[in-house]
Parts: C-alpha cells; structure tokens; sequence
C-alpha cells in the first residue's frame, strides 16, 4: 500500500480520533460503547465504519460533533478535526466547526424536517444563521438549488414542498442536500441507505459519489450493510462491541489475505445474487452485551477460529508493514483467514 | 390445490388519488409454496400483503383461500380462516406489545384458538422457544419485549406466527431491521418450518439476494406501483429478468464487492428516477426501452410457456441487451467453478 506506516506523520489529516473511549453511566453500571478507538480520516477520503447495531459506530459519529446523547460522554482520548481537539473547543468555534467543516447527516435524517414550514424555509433559516458562507441570501438559495438538482431532484418542486409530501427516498436525499449547502470539507452520514429500498439505495450510492466528485468533500459512512461499504468507500474501519477490529482500504477488507475473522463472517453472512450468494452462513451467538464482556477478544464467542489465548487476553491493533491493521491473535501470528 | 388466490384485486387509498395502489392483481399461492413480493417502497407490495392477511379489505376483485371467498365467509369459518393465515411483521420492535410478557404474548393466541388448554400451555410455550431457537426457559417466558435483542424478538414473533399452525404465513421484510450476521439463521429458521409442515409463504423483501436465498425453487412476482410487470420461477427471473424494471433492480443492488463494485458503476446512473406513468405501461417514464406505443398502449403480461412472464412490448430486446449488463457480470459464471466472489470462496471449496 502506498500510504505511509502508522506513526510517521502525514499530510495533516481532516479528523483524528486517538485512543477515544465513551462511557455511559458510572462506576460497575458503565459501559464503554466506543473504547480505545483511533484512526484518521484525510481530506477528500470516503471512510466507512462499518459494524452491527450496538458496536459503538453511531456513538462514534456523534463524539466528532460533540453531540453524544447523554449521559454518554467521552472519557478518554480525543477526537480532534483539522488537527483541534474538539473537547477545547469552545462554543462559538464548535458552531463554526459543525457548520463549515463537518456536516451530519443523522440516522433519523428521513424525520429531520419541521414539518410546519416548507423545505425551502428551512434553508432560509440556515442561510440566514450562516450570513457569512454566501455572498447574498438569493446566492445561497442558488447554490441549494444547484445542489438539489446534483441529488437528482427537481428544485423548483422540492423547496414548495412540505416534509410530508417527500418520499423517504427524497427526504433522504434533500437531507443530504442541506448538509452540504455550507460546503464543508466532511460530511458525515449515519446508515444513509439503511431504510431505503434497493432503487433508492442506488440513487444515494450514485449521488455520494458524485458530491466526492464534484464538491471534493470527503465521505464518512457509517453502516452495517457491507455492499454498501464495497459502492462507496475506500478505506473502512470495522467496529466490534465498542472496539475497532480492523481498518485497511476497501480491497484488503473484501479481498485481503489478512483479515480479521469477524469481516470475514459478516461478508460470507451476506446473501447476494452473485456467485456463490447462496453458501451463505451465519455468525453463531450475537454481539455481547457491553455490561457483560467477558477477558479476551471480544469476538472470541462467536469465532470459529478461536484459540486459547483469544479467550484471555485481548489482541492488539497490529499492522501488517502496511496501513492495514487486523486485531486479532491468530492473524497475527500469521494464519490466514480467508473465510470462515 | 390453490391455497390462496388473488383475483382481479385493485385497491385505493382514499377517493381523491387517482392512481390505485394496487391495479388488477392476479396471484395464486399453492399449498407450501414460497412466492417472493419484490419492488421499491410504495409498490403497493405491503398492501398487497395485507390484503392477504385480512387486515384491509379490497376495494375490488376478490381473494380466496381454499377455493373460498375470504369476505363472504361465515364467523365460525372466518374464526378457522383467521388462524390459517399469519403475519409477520417487518419491525420487531413495533410487534411486540412492551407491556406484556413473552409467554402471554404467545400465550393469548393459543388459548383463544382453543389449541392447547392451560394445563399444557406452559410446555407448548416452552416447546415453542425451542423451535425458533430461543433459551427454552420458563425465565424467558417472564420476559418484557425490552429486554430481548432485535433478532430474539423477530423469533418471538415467528413463534407466535407458527404457533398456530397456518397454512399461510405473510412474510413482510422480515430481515431488513434485522443485523447481517442474524438474517441468514432467521431466513433458515422460516425455511425450516415451511418444510417440515409445508406452509405457504408470501414473502415481500426488497431485497433480491435475500428472495433469491428464501425463495430458491419458489416464484418471483415483481410489482412497479401497483402493477405486476413479471413473475417466474425464482432463478429465471434473478437470472434472466424479461422486464426492464426487473433488470434495473438488479442492476441496482449493491454489491458486497468492491472490484464488481467499481466496474458497474455509471450503468444505472443515467436512469431517470422516475415514478409511474399514467397511461399505457407504467414503467414508461424510468424505461430506457420505452417509445412512443408504450406510453400510448399497456402490454399485458406474456409467458414464455414456462411459467415466466413479463408485460412489456420488448421482451426479446431486455432478455438480449441486459443478459450482459446485468446478469453475466453480477453473477459471474454461475455454473463454471472461476471464482470471481472471493467473499464466499471460502466457504464454497
């Protein structure tokens, strides 16, 4: 891989999180939803974190923008954009960040409208909260327009329209429209695709690809859906009960010898119309719950390559030479997994 | 023998909208025969499910089951009616009622179809949760909704479905709320039942991979806005789709595969997003087949001679011009051994 080893510096990345850790609760009742996690995003990257319901990836999300729900908070290491830790960040700098840099697309996008005011009110109102970004209201409203139609929607109608009268597919859609009307440098979308049937699916795929392309902004994706990840991104982080398990560019994770045996299982648990989408198997077990893990690795359970060691003491984030990093004890001693 | 047959049914919401949500729909299901609903949100496939199950009426066409007509059946016989076709809804979480405990939840049902008595309830409850393989634990049984994980409460629900043993069960996206790695057990656990007691499965599913694992050696009927536009034996029609809505859709599912990823990218990208057309054939307004006659006439649905069937005017120019796009490079040498899906080599050799 051409990028540089962990540890040597890089042109400045867009996002670091270092060794974050999240809780929830105090004292024996805590548990960690994201615990110990770091990796880097560049400018310009399309990033998933990909992992089932509970791994800690929406929590993940929302410590970049500092809007955990609580009583989460995060209680170790950072998440720093442009090189600033966020935590010292003070409010008005936040907004500044939340509006120029980083932009949200939430999971409840579809549900994210007032739905007493018309689209195009509600991009007013943003407008006119960001005076700044745009020469003039009527060049704002512009550049929504040109956005709308970049997310294949007819602007005239969409900004008449009240929430109601959009499709989810369209909601979808106008969502990521307005998160992108202030050109930040990342937007980042919480399981975009996951409530939408395959056509819209499609759309969505296209259009994220086409918003890289043309506006340069850098993509963070976060979903379960694997096929999803393989259109998309170009480098993933998969997450695993609150840890990050592997991170590598999009063909190590799908093709590579090296990886962990969690990916592999999830993606041989995919039924597909391709080739060989019928052998497919399902993980046994289910995802532990984070108040009851057990010493080990915490895929250990469930994994049909477990060996003593995975059952006591939890394996480190290990490279291979390369950018790609795989937790876990029986890749690293240099067994291959290349599917379980 | 036809266990439920749809005839003719049209349905609408309201007065004022002017197109149907369901147009002239045809289907007939046979006894332990899987049939596979697939199209995009607002197809009308949902309804069309609930129609089935009796939670709607039609506003035309009649539905039968067992040669009966549902809606002229008498109380007792709408009684048997009633326990011989179940639901299963998509969202576990909204199925379940929060405030009542696993056992009653499975409980009620049983008692009120006389099926067990209560000195043998709690055995038939507890054998129940180890068919759907949930902890056979009267501590189970005292269970809230709340304190079950998504894929435990889908099997409660499956539970209660085939607790009362249907001849029919409408399976309505079962898996799509459901994690990747538990989808797989749950589709096994349903394929399971509808063989050893040969239930008859209506299956909606946008979700082709997911038809084609659930509905292999059943039929597909594929809806666009309220219109069936093809039906066929599962294979044919994932294979050799002869409607162009078919080959978008499975053109347009996402791949679990970067390489195949990348290279198909752009070919449905110029497809306008178009909803239904108001004359003639319904898929005009999105088809990159359409000329004028489409937009003026409606085709009817047209077999082969072999059960597979399609309503559109250019069949032989899809089954030419999309076997290349869509189908030999999603599925990659189906019957040679080249293995182009490294995903599952492994688990195939």
């Amino acid at each position: 891989m051409s990028a540089p080893a962990p540890g040597i510096a890089r042109a400045s990345p867009l996002l670091t999180f270092r060794e974050l850790t999240v809780t929830f609760g105090h004292g024996e009742r805590s548990v960690r939803p994201v615990d110990g996690v770091s990796f880097e995003l560049e400018p310009g990257d399309r990033l998933a974190v990909v992992g089932e319901s509970g791994c800690g990836k929406s929590t993940l999300a929302a410590a970049i923008l500092d809007v955990i729900p609580s009583p989460g908070r995060v209680t170790g290491g950072e998440v720093s954009i442009d090189g600033q830790p966020v935590s010292t960040l003070d409010r008005d700098e936040l907004e500044h960040v939340r509006a120029a840099t980083v932009a949200m697309v939430f999971q409840s996008a579809m549900n994210a409208f007032n739905p007493v005011l018309t689209i195009g009110t509600q991009v007013e109102h943003i407008l006119r909260a960001h005076p700044g970004v745009f020469a003039s209201q009527a060049e704002g409203r512009k550049h929504f327009e040109y956005l709308l139609e970049l997310v294949r929607l007819d602007p005239a109608r969409v900004v008449r329209s009240y929430e109601s009268e959009l499709s989810g597919g369209m909601k979808q859609r106008v969502a990521i429209a307005v998160a992108v009307l202030l050109s930040p440098k990342l937007v980042v979308l919480d399981e975009p695709t996951t409530a939408l049937d395959v056509w819209n699916q499609r759309v969505v795929i296209s259009i994220l690809h086409e918003l890289h392309r043309t506006l340069g902004i850098a993509i963070m994706l976060v979903t379960h859906d694997l096929a999803v990840v393989a259109e998309v991104a170009t480098k993933v982080a998969v997450m695993y009960a609150g840890r990050l398990v592997e991170y590598g560019g999009v063909d190590e994770i799908f093709h590579g010898q090296r990886r962990h045996p969690y990916v592999a299982a999830l993606i041989g648990a995919i039924p597909s119309v391709l080739k060989g989408g019928l052998t497919v198997r399902p993980i046994p077990g289910q995802v532990p719950s984070l108040a009851e893990l057990a010493p080990g690795c915490r895929f250990a359970p469930r994994c049909q390559r477990a060996v003593t060691i995975c059952h006591q003491q939890e394996p480190a984030l290990l490279a291979d030479g390369g950018d790609h990093l795989v937790a876990c004890h029986v890749v690293n001693a240099g067994e291959l997994v290349t599917g379980v | 023998m036809t266990l439920l047959e749809v005839d003719n049914v049209s349905h609408w919401y309201g007065t004022k909208a002017q197109r149907p949500v369901l147009d002239h729909v045809n289907l007939s299901l046979g006894t332990g025969e899987t049939v596979a609903l697939v199209g995009e949100s607002g197809c009308g496939k949902s309804t069309l499910g609930r129609l089935v199950a009796g939670l709607t009426t039609s506003t035309l066409g009649t539905i039968r089951h067992d040669g009966r007509e549902v809606a002229r059946l008498s109380r007792a016989e709408h009684k048997i009616w009633r326990r011989s076709v179940q639901l299963i809804h998509q969202d576990p979480f909204g199925a379940l009622n929060p405030g009542v405990r696993i056992g009653s939840t499975l409980g009620t049902a049983l008692r009120y179809h006389k099926l067990v008595d209560r000195a043998h309830l709690e055995q038939e409850l507890l054998g129940l949760l180890g068919q759907v393989g949930l902890e056979a634990t009267r501590d189970f049984l005292h269970r809230y909704p709340h304190e079950l994980s998504g894929g435990q409460r889908q099997r409660v629900c499956i539970a209660r479905a085939v607790s009362l043993r249907p001849k029919l069960v409408v399976a309505d996206e079962v898996t799509s709320m459901l994690d990747v790695s538990m989808r797989v057990s749950v589709l096994d656990l349903l394929r399971s039942f509808q063989v050893q007691r040969s239930i008859a499965f209506l299956f909606i599913s946008h979700d082709l991979g997911v038809v084609r694992y659930f509905a292999a050696g059943g039929r597909v009927v594929v809806m666009f806005y309220g219109v069936i536009v093809e039906e066929g034996p599962t294979e044919e029609v994932i294979f050799h789709p002869r409607h162009p809505y078919t080959a978008l859709l499975l053109e347009s599912i996402p791949i679990p595969d970067p390489t195949l990823a990348r290279r198909e990218h752009g070919s449905v990208d110029t497809v306008p997003d178009a909803g239904p057309s108001p004359q003639g054939c319904v898929f005009s307004n999105r088809c990159r087949f359409a000329v004028d006659r489409c937009r003026t006439t409606t085709p009817k649905l047209e077999d082969d001679g072999h059960g597979h069937r399609a309503a559109c005017f250019f069949i032989e120019r899809v089954v030419r011009e999309t076997t290349t796009s869509a189908v030999t490079d999603r599925a990659p040498d189906l019957d040679s051994g080249a293995t182009c899906d490294p995903s599952t080599a492994g688990t195939q050799a």
